[in-house]
């Protein structure tokens, strides 16, 4: 190995990618875990296809989309470690656009990291995968089957990811491919799927359904991807925070009063109604609670935030902040990130060939 | 209540300090302990010596209050403010509180509402109460109560309780046996028959644990994965703290030490036709049998006699049931004919009895896999609740009156 581990986090000009590549410069590790990371100095190259609004010191940013045929060469090029993938189109509505983004886009990435011979992926998933089901378990483990709502987007569009990577991890036994999903993420800055529900001026609940809820806290969830980026753990893990309120105390603690729906009304209207519901209906009658055993124990995380500490802090500080990304066409050009990677080729070279004093 | 609050021995003291002998109660008890002294009172209104003893008695009353909550002041008191008060919130509190309040207006003597003192002491009580009511209701609007991981809410079953406490006591007259099998803690798995078309069997069983064994545990029933699609009672039961049936959950209770019940005959069981009563239906899949190896926890048989009679199922409606996307839908002599009225069951003699626990510790924690012995011990269960119930049944004169 290098004595420099080279880290490439994709979507680094988004939310995520932003906070965890940050991270990773800050090397503030978290305060759990074993004592010596599988990785020594690093070097964080951010990929994404604008650059960032917001420029991080340190980063070695590459303008460039996961789906670019030339990927594999920036991979083999930069002599990539670990590749923390966090490019997730998480709007509720299905679209093309949008499937392929999140499922071609990674599946693309994970052919190239299995040609490149990339030592380490992360990837960020979600406990929606379970589906809320009537029969599901009262605390969901990691080998519960995956019978999340395939019409619904960023669900169905992670199902087939994850359908996908357990196929994948029998083809590239060597690869260390580490999974995490999180519940719904809360918190001051994030825009996620609970945020924008509890930020709606009217809540719908479904009359006479009180499911239990899970949350993480938006530091939590970049937190868990460094650790995870640290540390090798191969497999999928529930990541999630202390303590399962109800929906109503849920609602209570984010300081938001709701409007229950009759369901059979809600589930009639529902193709209709489809945008205004935040989440998919299933979501808000049966519970979907992930057990945590194996984030404690193999994992080796601890969310610093429980539930109600981040959905009281959620009440406090709620303010919007709408974001969204868009995507300039120049970013999928081939010909272009051939010439970057080019231009980056011969200021190494020149880097190399200047004595060090 | 006023009579005997006499002026000279009003129940406020201007240098009345909260004592600190006392220990603090519950604020519930506090509220239930009030409603019985003005029952109390009723009874000595003519005996001097009774009115003293009532008077200490409301004013250690009044101590309690400050020794519990020393912050609390009651606002001050002006006959107007009080006639507000009292228009405002008689509807918003305990039914069987106002009606207290009512009946011993009743009884008053006229004189005593000339006195201030008796309206004084009125005032601080109701104000009190009154506070005791509402903080209870902001605390569930702002989320300031806990739940286990489960969703069991202590404080939704005291909403619940008087109604089944009715049905147990004197409604079914329920009779039990054999609550020394039940251990004071640790893990246990209660297996019982099931039938009813309605699962009464489970809310009585978890009451005679509750409120007949020493140390008054909570029993958590596992049920059918249908009941979460209906409204109402899925949150019902998740609140009571129960769970649906799957082997995971019955294990992870069992880890928690808890004392779980289980009705392996499912809905097979609840929607029995009248003529097959008592008749067992088949026990599942040995899953119950596979939770408790897996945890060593002992199988407690449990038969429940009388819950069997009290719908008269003579029909099993499949269309309906299969259109409305129910398991089963029960023809009864009364349903669905008188509607609504339909449902009220019948008042049958019930009895429970809790048989010897079958330990489960011997065969070692790998033994869940042993399908001969899942089976042998699915089978042994069954035939000792069958017994059970068939020596009851031979015991038994009628059917209402046991």
């Amino acid at each position: 190995m290098a004595d420099k581990s080279v880290v490439l986090v994709t979507g680094v000009s988004k939310y995520w990618g932003a906070l965890v590549a940050k991270q990773l410069l800050d090397r503030s590790l978290p305060q759990l875990g074993d004592p010596k990371p599988a990785m020594g100095i690093l070097q964080v190259i951010g990929v994404d296809t604008e650059p960032p609004k917001v420029e991080i010191k340190g980063l070695d940013f590459i303008q460039a989309d996961v789906r670019n045929p030339n990927f594999l060469e920036l991979l083999k090029t930069e002599q990539v470690d670990t590749v923390c993938h966090l490019v997730l189109d998480e709007d509720s509505r299905p679209g093309e656009t949008a499937f392929d983004l999140n499922v071609m886009g990674t599946m693309t990435l994970l052919g190239a990291c299995a040609e490149a011979g990339i030592r380490k992926v992360v990837l960020r998933s979600s406990t929606t995968v379970y589906g809320a089901k009537a029969s599901n378990p009262a605390f969901i483990t990691e080998k519960h089957p995956l019978q999340g709502d395939k019409k619904h987007g960023a669900t169905g569009h992670l199902v087939e990811i994850e359908t996908f990577c357990s196929g994948f991890r029998r083809q590239v036994p060597d690869m260390i491919l580490t999974i995490l999903r999180f519940p719904g993420v809360i918190g001051p800055h994030v825009d996620s799927g609970l945020t924008r529900y509890l930020k709606q001026p009217i809540i719908p609940t479904l009359l006479g359904f009180n499911p239990l809820t899970q949350v993480i806290h938006e530091d939590d969830v970049v937190a868990a991807l460094v650790h995870a980026v640290f540390y090798d753990k191969p497999g999928a893990f529930n990541v999630a925070a202390e303590g399962n309120p109800p929906l109503s105390k849920l609602l209570a603690l984010a300081g938001r009063s709701s409007v229950p729906v009759l369901h059979w009304l809600a589930y009639w209207s529902d193709p209709l109604m489809r945008n205004h519901w935040p989440v998919d209906l299933d979501y808000l009658r049966y519970s979907w609670v992930a057990d945590l055993t194996q984030m404690r124990t193999e994992l080796g995380f601890v969310p610093q935030y429980t539930a109600e500490e981040s959905l009281r802090e959620f009440a406090g500080a709620q303010r919007l902040g709408k974001y969204k990304s868009q995507e300039p066409v120049s970013a999928k050009d081939e010909e272009l990130l051939k010439d970057t990677l080019e231009r980056r080729r011969r200021m190494k070279e020149q880097q190399a060939a200047t004595p060090v004093d | 209540m006023s009579n005997e609050l006499t002026p000279e021995e009003g129940i406020f003291p201007a240098d009345l300090q909260p004592t600190n002998s006392e220990e603090p109660v519950e604020v519930g008890d506090f509220v239930e302990t009030m409603t019985e002294d003005f029952n109390d009172q009723s009874v000595g209104v003519s005996e001097q010596a009774s009115k003293e003893e009532l008077i200490i008695e409301l004013n250690r009353l009044v101590d309690r209050i400050r020794a519990y909550d020393p912050d609390y002041q009651a606002p001050q008191f002006s006959p107007r403010g009080w006639l507000e008060m009292l228009g405002e919130n008689v509807q918003h509190m305990a039914p069987e509180f106002s009606q207290k309040i009512y009946e011993k207006a009743k009884g008053a003597f006229s004189s005593d509402f000339f006195d201030p003192d008796t309206w004084k002491g009125l005032w601080f009580m109701l104000n009190y109460t009154v506070e005791y009511q509402t903080d209870f209701f902001k605390r569930r609007l702002t989320g300031e109560y806990e739940v286990d991981e489960w969703g069991y809410d202590p404080e939704f079953i005291g909403l619940f309780k008087p109604f089944f406490d009715f049905m147990y006591k004197k409604y079914w007259r329920v009779q039990t046996s054999g609550m020394e099998n039940i251990p004071d803690v640790g893990r246990a798995l209660l297996v019982s028959n099931h039938s009813g078309q309605l699962p009464f069997d489970g809310a009585m069983i978890g009451l005679a644990v509750m409120d007949e064994h020493p140390c008054s545990r909570l029993v958590r029933s596992l049920y059918a994965s249908w009941f979460p699609t209906l409204p109402f009672i899925s949150t019902f039961l998740v609140k009571m703290g129960q769970a649906t049936a799957s082997e995971e959950n019955g294990v992870r209770l069992l880890e928690q030490e808890q004392l779980v019940s289980v009705f392996p005959e499912g809905i097979k069981g609840v929607g029995k036709l009248y003529k097959d009563r008592y008749q067992l239906a088949r026990f599942g899949r040995g899953g119950f049998v596979r939770m408790a190896l897996r945890t060593q926890a002992p199988i407690i048989p449990v038969s429940v006699v009388g819950a069997e009679e009290i719908y008269i199922s003579i029909y099993n409606a499949r269309l309906i049931a299969r259109l409305i996307g129910f398991p089963f839908f029960p023809i009864t002599i009364t349903w669905p004919w008188f509607g609504l009225f339909g449902l009220v069951p019948l008042p049958t003699k019930w009895t429970i009895d809790f048989g010897e626990p079958i330990p489960t510790d011997e065969y070692g924690p790998d033994a869940y896999n042993n399908l001969n012995l899942v089976s042998q011990l699915t089978n042994q269960t069954r035939n000792i609740i069958q017994d059970n119930i068939r020596s009851r049944l031979a015991e038994r004169r009628s059917i209402f009156t046991g």
